[in-house]
C-alpha cells in the first residue's frame, strides 16, 4: 500500500466533498507559481502545512516524509542555476549572483508548490480527483480506464513486490547481468499477469450485462458552503498578502 | 526524468501543456473509438496502464552501484503503439504525481511531452527502422534511444526555462546535459538490454498476448508466422 494513498483515504477531510479540497490547493498552487515567489512562497507553505497537519489531521511526519524525496532532488538541482558557464575559449564554470537569484526563486516557488501537490494527494483519494478530469473535457472512456486503473495498479504493484522478494531470495540479483535478466523476467510476467487479469475481468463483467460502460456508485457528498468560502477567503488572504509584501521586497 | 512541482516558471509550464494537448487528444479519441468497438478493450488498456506504472516504478540496476527507474517508453510503445502510450503515459504521470509525489501538476504538460510523447514516438520510430536487422536489434535500439530521447528534451526543456546568465541557451544546455550524460548513458543502454529481455521473454511465452495489444502486426511477426504455416 502507498503511504500517501492511506493518509488519502483516513483523514478528517475525506468525508468532504473533493472540490473543497481542489479548491484550496489548486488555488494555492496557482497562487504560488504565479505571485513574486519571495512573498507569497513561504505563506503558500505555512498555509498548506497548517490546513493539512491541523485541518485535516494528516500527521506532520507523514507531510513532510513526503515531501523530503523532492526536496532533496530540488536541493541538487539548485546549485546549477547558481553556477554559470562561460563557453568562450577557456570554459568555466563559475558563481553568478543573477543565477543565484533565479535559483533562490526556483526553490521557493518549487517547495511551495510541492507542499500544495502534497496537500492535495495526502487529503484527497485519486479515485474521487479523477471524475473531475471529466469537467475539463476528458473523454468518458479515459476517465473509466483510469479509474480502473487506479483500482489494478495495487494489484500490480503486490504482484511485483512479492515477486521481486522471492527473485532476491534466490540471488536474482547478485550481479548486474543476473539483475537485467531477473527484472526483464519480472517485467515479463507481470505483463501475461495483467492481460490474464483483464481477461477475467472481462468475463467477469460480461455475465453482469457489460455492456462498454463501467458503472460506479459515487458517495454523496454536499458542497460546504461554509468551507468554500473558508478556502475563498484563505485564497483572497494569501494572494493579497503575496501582492503587497511582493512590493516591498527586491 | 520528472521535471518537479513548481520547478517551470508559469508560461512555460503553460507552453508544454498547449504543445501536448493535440497529441493527447488524438490518443483519446483513438481510444474512445477502439472501446466503442470493442468495449473489451477498457479493460485491457486499464490493464497495460497499470503494467506501465509498476514497470515504471522499479528500480533498475545501474553500473555505479545508485538505482534509477526505467522510463518504459520504448516498451510501452513497441507493445502498445506511440499514439495510445501518449495517453495511457499521462495517465501514469498524473498518477505518480498523485500517488508518489513525484513529477508535479504544473509540470504535468512539460512532464507529458517528453515522457508520453517525444520518448514513445522516437522508440516506435527507431523499431520501424531498425526492424529489418531483426526484432532484438530493434527492440534495444528503440528503448535506447527512446531512453535518451526523453532525457535529451527535459534538458532542452529545463535550458530554455534557465538560460544560462553568461553563455544562454547553449551553456545552458550543455551545464544540464553534462550532469545526465554522466548518469543516462549507461541507463538507457541497460533499458535498452532489459527490454529486449523482456521482449525475447514475451516472444517466446505470451506469442497471444502479443497478438491482442497487436505487437506481432507492428512487428511483422504475424506475417512471419503466417509464412511458416
Amino acid at each position: 500500500m502507498l503511504p500517501i494513498d492511506r493518509y488519502a483515504w483516513t483523514n478528517r477531510w475525506s468525508g468532504h466533498h473533493p472540490g473543497e479540497r481542489i479548491l484550496l490547493a489548486g488555488g494555492l498552487l496557482l497562487l504560488a507559481v504565479i505571485l513574486p515567489p519571495l512573498s507569497t512562497a513561504p505563506l503558500v507553505l505555512i498555509v498548506m502545512t497548517a490546513a493539512t497537519v491541523i485541518g485535516a489531521g494528516v500527521p506532520l511526519a507523514a507531510f513532510l516524509r513526503t515531501l523530503a524525496i523532492p526536496a532533496g532532488f530540488l536541493l541538487a538541482g539548485l546549485p546549477f542555476l547558481a553556477l554559470s558557464l562561460d563557453l568562450s575559449a577557456s570554459p568555466h564554470l563559475a558563481f553568478s549572483p543573477d543565477g543565484a537569484r533565479v535559483a533562490l526563486d526556483v526553490g521557493l516557488r518549487s517547495l511551495a508548490a510541492m507542499s500544495c501537490l502534497a496537500g492535495l494527494a495526502l487529503t484527497t483519494p485519486v479515485s474521487e480527483l479523477i471524475p473531475g478530469l471529466r469537467r475539463v473535457g476528458v473523454p468518458q472512456p479515459v476517465v473509466e480506464i483510469a479509474l480502473l486503473m487506479y483500482r489494478l495498479l495495487f494489484v500490480v504493484t503486490g504482484q511485483a513486490i512479492a515477486g521481486r522478494r522471492a527473485q532476491e531470495a534466490r540471488l536474482g540479483y547478485g550481479t548486474l547481468r543476473r539483475s537485467i535478466r531477473s527484472l526483464g523476467v519480472l517485467a515479463a510476467t507481470l505483463f501475461g499477469r495483467s492481460l490474464a487479469r483483464a481477461r477475467r475481468l472481462e468475463i467477469g463483467l460480461a455475465a453482469r450485462g457489460f455492456e462498454g460502460e463501467l458503472k460506479v456508485l459515487t458517495p454523496p457528498r454536499v458542497l460546504s458552503t461554509t468551507r468554500m468560502a473558508a478556502a475563498g477567503t484563505t485564497l483572497f488572504l494569501v494572494g493579497a498578502t503575496g501582492l503587497t509584501l511582493g512590493r516591498f521586497l527586491p | 526524468m520528472h521535471i518537479m512541482e513548481g520547478f517551470l516558471p508559469p508560461l512555460h509550464a503553460a507552453a508544454w501543456t498547449v504543445v501536448s494537448v493535440p497529441f493527447l487528444v488524438i490518443g483519446a479519441r483513438r481510444i474512445a473509438r477502439i472501446s466503442r468497438e470493442q468495449p473489451r478493450a477498457k479493460l485491457l488498456l486499464a490493464s497495460a496502464g497499470a503494467f506501465a506504472f509498476v514497470l515504471s516504478a522499479l528500480k533498475i540496476p545501474s553500473v555505479t552501484g545508485s538505482c534509477s527507474h526505467p522510463t518504459g517508453t520504448g516498451l510501452g510503445a513497441v507493445l502498445f503503439g506511440p499514439s495510445v502510450m501518449a495517453v495511457l503515459g499521462a495517465i501514469v504521470l498524473l498518477f505518480q504525481a498523485l500517488l508518489l509525489a513525484h513529477g508535479g501538476l504544473t509540470t504535468l504538460g512539460a512532464n507529458i511531452f517528453s515522457m508520453a510523447i517525444v520518448g514513445p514516438w522516437v522508440a516506435y520510430g527507431c523499431f520501424r527502422l531498425v526492424r529489418p536487422l531483426g526484432v532484438g536489434v530493434a527492440v534495444f535500439f528503440a528503448a535506447m534511444l527512446g531512453n535518451l530521447a526523453t532525457y535529451l528534451v527535459t534538458t532542452g526543456q529545463l535550458a530554455l526555462a534557465f538560460p544560462d546568465p553568461v553563455s544562454g541557451f547553449a551553456g545552458a544546455l550543455t551545464k544540464f546535459g553534462g550532469i545526465f550524460a554522466l548518469t543516462q548513458i549507461p541507463l538507457a543502454v541497460i533499458e535498452g538490454l532489459l527490454t529486449v529481455v523482456v521482449v525475447n521473454l514475451l516472444v517466446q511465452y505470451s506469442r497471444d498476448d502479443l497478438d491482442e495489444v497487436g505487437f506481432d502486426r507492428r512487428a511483422g511477426l504475424g506475417l512471419a508466422r503466417e509464412a511458416v504455416r
